[in-house]
């Protein structure tokens, strides 16, 4: 019924889909999983309207569909029922339904409420929810939210002609046990009405719902299995399968860390609402690596190290002291630097040059009384740009203008001209390109030679297997497994997909 | 099995966080009231009068109730018009430029046409009117159409109208002093002049805009989740200019109804208006960065403001304290509404 | 040629381009004392302007300098005579304070600062009031000549009024420019949350940048004051339109990060340039007012940077 013919997408620098084909059939539940990065997201976004293929079709009962928004997409039958929430709260559950379709209950601007209630009403009958349609949405729980999405959907049903396929975004990620069964349950009932395609990173649940599924990595659909000859571990096999170059990631240049005095001691440090009992060590010249979904706690755990975030209980100790205060400025002091994944937000401060970036963190060090050394500045920004071999024509030359990989490198050159010798790296590599990732490699090397410890979440699994001496799976907020990642004894992307979902 | 129908947050419990909130406003409009007698009280206690609180009070009697009454309409339908933009997380202070080219332009087209309401001058209103939503629209685009934040423009819009209205006059006062349209301050039905149930109506009128309407409640979706009302189709740029026109709109009320009290339209007709009830709306529960409160919050704080404008004069406290604490005021209403783990960073 | 491009030559282009229509039409506009007088009479509104600038460098918006100015006229007029000279120090603390009141009340209480400056503006007008006795007053001739006579001096041709107002520009340019302080200006203004980021003291630097604007608009109030040797709560009304105008007009947009204290300069002198030219077409002072702020509307619509807004225009 519903399907993707040979779908390409590129972005720059990026080749995010690869001649997709997709089906779904009628009343048929697909599921859809893959590693973060594998083209989950994209794939979606095409599918609801958000992106348009660069390559490919898109047809609907053999007719080629073209949508340019998701409201296109709404009017031909496609429904997204999103991951974050999106009702605005402040509004009641039946304004939320009904928000943008209005227009029927409304005579000469007025609202007909009682029109709307009933409506709501037998809507919200549908994904069997018994609550007041004029209840305001902000005093519903996070279930009973995912419900009223799932119910706006499914006025599609009275809107349009013809099939109905509803794309549930991790529908699961809030929802207790009990909550995700009656919630399959209902997309079961539903599935006579609509099809649905399930994405989640919770291959048990993918495979307990979906008639098929669809398995993603790197852009492009590696296999299709049915749920009857669906294997768990064959799938997560299929997800992360490769093999680990050992050049690409320097692995002949991991050097032992000294397992002396520890930099970072975490002991059972928890934050409310994000991680609980963390304990690790962090030593001179060591990567550690924190491995988990998204939102299990590893960026959270970054913020705390660097004083974003403050430990409700639990005790930070950085080179002997116990952290008390949880500053930014504190952490720099402490000599620690921080390397955001949002690069072009929190890494390099666009509209500022390379110089001026560099020496951001350390104004201090380079005035006089608040009066700024502006020749040192230039000359240390020189030094480090020899050093890191930036390329810019210029260090008078915007950040803002750099490509990515030298964004990174003026953030690096930042932290270690600084004297940092802690390094968070959140993401170092994303958005990348090859080249950019290796020097970042080969940067983390020659940190780990010159005695840095580095913490780092990493951009994908290989990355973390390849770079760290130790590697701490995360869950939900909670400690999994450590693993030992000395140079041939490196555990498996299977053995840490395992412990991750 | 679970019942997620029954997970409906129990409306039980009495002093939560939010209900307190809620009402705080109302709580210190009460607290307001019965403190200014107890000064009173104090005072002739000092003296060694007898006083019996509250009835021998002179701020708690009828006759000070419609004094205030008085005061507060105009900047009520003022707050009102400024309520609705605030809803949409926006902010609009254009309305002291605003009502001054109204009321002149009313004062202008009133004598111009007659002079009286008994004559063709009564159309002076409606144009007065249409020359708020004109200037109200013209706000909305300047602010949606060049991207300019609402502050700003509205601000240099107010700067615009208020030199057109000094264009308008040169400078010189107009008197309108029909006897008819000066009713609606001289003739008292129960103690309180016509003004006031004229607010009182445009008041319910606003409360159905705000409740009954979709332009109304289309505000709310705005100032709740402007992206995601977006995305769910709603033209949010159609919404902020009919919102900023309907504001608009109420100045102009506002600026008939101060007109009405004082009998006089000049340029200065606008003065103070701005700061009143940007500061009525804020401190009546309307939060600043908008979806939450309503016209009865509004309601509310223009009573506090206007309580403690005339409370403090009837304790003998000198006028220029006002200001000042009408600023503090202003500014613990915004500190204590701002839930701070949502905001990053404010600028 | 991209308009981006060309962007930051607009401001002194247009001055360029204004005063050459202006002095086509009216030859006199030339006179060199003519000239000056009109420069120097543009010295207070330029002062309070600088200010603002460290305001909206940082993405913020003082409304309470007018304000401030107001209270430093009325502070400098009543203490002239207990205090001589050093009034001076007390009208820049007391503005210096303000500024810092207003930059705490954004940064730690989270109040928007276009609401909160206009608070503090009016506790300004209240203490202005209170201090005034709601009353205009006037400075002691005597006294004023002593303490500040030599204002109204020059030194080979350059009037000590317009040498305060370099002397402040050139200050305010090596704040800018020089120190760590202004380099922390720009993170802020550019890229705020970078700035914390690198473990910059934010809060500081946003408390700092109001309490400077603060203190100018005091400086603002004090010449202002001295020049029209009194006080009174409403003395300075006026000012903000024009100073917003200058700064804006000059260049730094109202998203922060760009322009700065020169880009004011040619800001104040083109809102200079336009009084007089409505002086010779013989638009009067009411009808300036509208002109203005149709200036502003024009002129933030030409400088902000959409980009920064993040797609939501509130």
């Amino acid at each position: 019924m519903y399907a993707l013919n040979k779908v390409d997408k590129h972005f720059p620098g990026v080749h995010a889909l690869k001649a997709v084909d997709f089906q779904v059939g009628r009343g048929e539940i697909v599921g859809l999983v893959g590693e973060n990065g594998a083209g989950k997201s994209t794939l979606m976004k095409i599918i609801y309207g958000a992106y348009q293929p660069d390559g490919g079709s898109i047809t609907i009962d053999g007719t080629t569909m073209r949508f340019q928004n998701p409201r296109q997409a709404m009017n031909h039958g496609i429904g997204m029922v999103f991951q974050e929430q999106s009702l605005i709260t402040n509004l009641t559950v039946m304004e939320n339904i009904f928000l943008g379709y209005e227009q029927q209950f409304v005579k000469f601007g007025i609202v007909d409420w009682r029109a709307m209630a009933k409506a709501a009403r037998h809507q919200l009958t549908k994904v069997k929810l018994d609550v007041d349609p004029a209840a305001v949405t902000s005093q519903l729980s996070f279930a009973q939210r995912q419900l009223v999405e799932l119910a706006k959907v499914l006025t599609l049903e009275e809107r349009i002609d013809g099939d109905l396929v509803i794309l549930l975004d991790e529908p699961t990620s809030v929802l207790a046990k009990e909550e995700v069964e009656l919630l399959f349950q209902l997309v079961r009932d539903l599935a006579k009405r609509a099809s649905f395609i399930f994405v989640s990173h919770r291959i048990d649940e993918v495979l307990e719902l979906s008639d098929r599924i669809y398995v993603m990595k790197d852009g492009a659909v590696v296999d299709v299995v049915t749920r009857d000859e669906a294997d768990v571990d064959d799938i997560q096999h299929k997800m992360v399968g490769r093999e680990i170059d050992k050049e690409y990631y320097r692995e002949q240049k991991q050097a032992p860390y000294a397992a002396d005095a520890p930099l970072i001691r975490f002991d059972n440090v928890s934050v409310d609402n994000r991680y609980r009992d963390i304990s690790f060590d962090l030593h001179r010249g060591e990567v550690l690596c924190l491995v988990g979904t998204e939102g299990s706690g590893r960026e959270a755990i970054l913020r705390t190290i660097f004083g974003l975030e403050t430990p409700t209980s639990g005790a930070v100790t950085i080179k002997g002291e116990q952290v008390t205060r949880f500053t930014a400025m504190a952490g720099v002091a402490r000599g620690v630097g921080y390397v955001p994944r949002e690069r072009k937000v929190e890494g390099i401060v666009n509209g500022m040059n390379v110089f001026e970036n560099m020496t951001l963190s350390q104004l201090n060090k380079y005035s006089d009384l608040g009066v700024l050394r502006v020749g040192d500045e230039k000359e240390m920004a020189k030094d480090w740009v020899d050093r890191l071999a930036i390329k810019t024509p210029d260090i008078r030359k915007d950040c803002g203008g750099l490509s990515g990989g030298n964004q990174q490198k003026v953030v690096l050159a930042k932290w270690r001209s600084g004297g940092s010798d802690i390094i968070l790296l959140d993401h170092p590599t994303r958005g990348l390109d090859i080249g950019a990732k290796e020097d970042v490699y080969e940067m983390v090397r020659e940190m780990n030679d010159a005695g840095v410890g580095i913490v780092l979440v990493a951009d994908t699994l290989e990355e973390a297997i390849g770079l760290s001496h130790t590697i701490i799976v995360i869950k939900d907020g909670e400690f999994q497994k450590r693993f030992d990642g000395t140079p041939g004894a490196k555990p498996s992307l299977y053995d840490l997909v395992h412990h991750m979902i | 099995m679970t019942d997620i129908s029954a997970q409906t947050e129990a409306l039980g419990g009495l002093l939560t966080r939010d209900r307190i909130v809620r009402w705080a406003p109302v709580l210190v409009l009460v607290a307001l009231v019965l403190l200014f007698p107890f000064f009173e009280f104090l005072a002739d206690l000092v003296e060694g009068k007898e006083h019996v609180y509250l009835l021998d009070s002179r701020f708690f009697s009828i006759r000070n109730g419609a004094r205030i009454g008085i005061a507060a309409t105009p900047a009520l339908m003022v707050a009102v018009g400024a309520t609705f933009i605030i809803i949409m997380g926006s902010i609009d202070l254009s309305m002291e430029g605003t009502i001054s080219v109204c009321a002149v332009l009313f004062a202008f087209a009133f004598l111009g046409w007659g002079g009286t309401l008994a004559s063709w001058a009564w159309l002076a209103i409606p144009l007065a009117l249409v020359v708020g939503a004109l200037l109200g629209f013209v706000n909305g685009m300047i602010h949606v159409r060049l991207k300019i934040p609402s502050f700003m423009a509205s601000l240099a819009m107010g700067f615009v109208g208020t030199g057109l209205a000094l264009l308008l006059t040169g400078g010189d006062r107009l008197r309108v002093e029909d006897e008819l349209f000066r009713s609606l301050l001289t003739v008292r039905w129960l103690n309180f002049p016509i003004m006031c149930y004229v607010a009182l109506a445009f008041l319910l009128l606003a409360w159905f805009i705000q409740s009954h309407t979709a332009l109304g409640r289309n505000f709310y979706a705005v100032g709740g989740g402007e992206q995601l009302a977006q995305s769910s189709g709603l033209n949010v740029a159609r919404v902020r200019i009919m919102g900023f026109t309907l504001a608009g709109i109420f100045f102009a009320v506002g600026a008939l109804l101060a007109v009405g009290r004082i009998g006089i339209a000049e340029t200065a007709t606008g003065n103070n208006f701005m700061f009143v009830s940007i500061t009525a709306v804020v401190v009546g529960g309307t939060a600043l960065w908008g979806g939450i409160g309503g016209v009865w919050n509004t309601l509310v704080g223009v009573l506090i403001v206007n309580v403690i404008n005339n409370g403090m004069v009837v304790i003998g406290l000198p006028p220029y304290v006002q200001d000042g604490v009408l600023g503090t005021l202003v500014i613990l209403a915004v500190a204590l509404s701002t839930n701070r783990k949502s905001v990053t960073f404010v600028k | 040629m991209n308009l981006e491009r060309i962007k930051p030559h607009f401001p002194w282009m247009t001055l360029l381009a204004l005063v050459c229509v202006v002095g086509a039409a009216n030859p006199a506009f030339f006179d060199p004392l003519g000239f000056l007088s009109l420069v120097t009479d543009v010295v207070p509104l330029f002062i309070m302007a600088l200010g603002m600038t460290f305001a909206i460098y940082i993405g913020g918006i003082d409304l309470s300098a007018q304000q401030v100015a107001n209270m430093v006229t009325v502070v400098a007029t009543v203490y002239l005579s207990q205090f001589g000279i050093g009034v001076a120090v007390i009208c820049v603390l007391a503005g210096f304070l303000f500024g810092a009141m207003s930059g705490f009340v954004t940064t730690r209480l989270y109040v928007p600062s276009f609401v909160s400056t206009l608070a503090m503006g009016f506790i300004a007008l209240s203490a202005a009031k209170y201090l005034s006795g709601q009353r205009a007053l006037s400075m002691d001739v005597t006294e004023r000549n002593t303490s500040f006579g030599w204002m109204f001096d020059s030194t080979a041709g350059v009037p000590h009024q317009l040498a305060i107002a370099i002397a402040l520009l050139a200050f305010a340019w090596f704040l800018q420019t020089r120190t760590s302080f202004g380099r922390a200006l720009k993170a802020v203004g550019s890229g705020e949350l970078a700035a914390v980021a690198s473990g910059l003291n934010v809060d500081r630097v946003k408390i700092l940048a109001f309490a400077i604007s603060g203190a100018f608009a005091g400086i603002a109030g004090l010449v202002f004051s001295v020049k029209l040797s009194g006080g009174d709560a409403n003395l300075a009304n006026g000012f903000l339109l024009l100073a917003i105008v200058a700064v804006l007009v000059g260049g730094t947009p109202l998203t922060g990060g760009v322009g700065g204290v020169i880009n004011t300069a040619i800001g104040t002198l083109i809102v200079m340039v336009i009084r007089a030219a409505m002086v010779y077409l013989e638009i009067s002072a009411t009808q300036q007012q509208m002109v203005f702020g149709v200036v502003l509307i024009i002129a933030i619509a030409l400088t902000i940077d959409c980009s920064k807004l993040s797609g939501v225009v509130k």
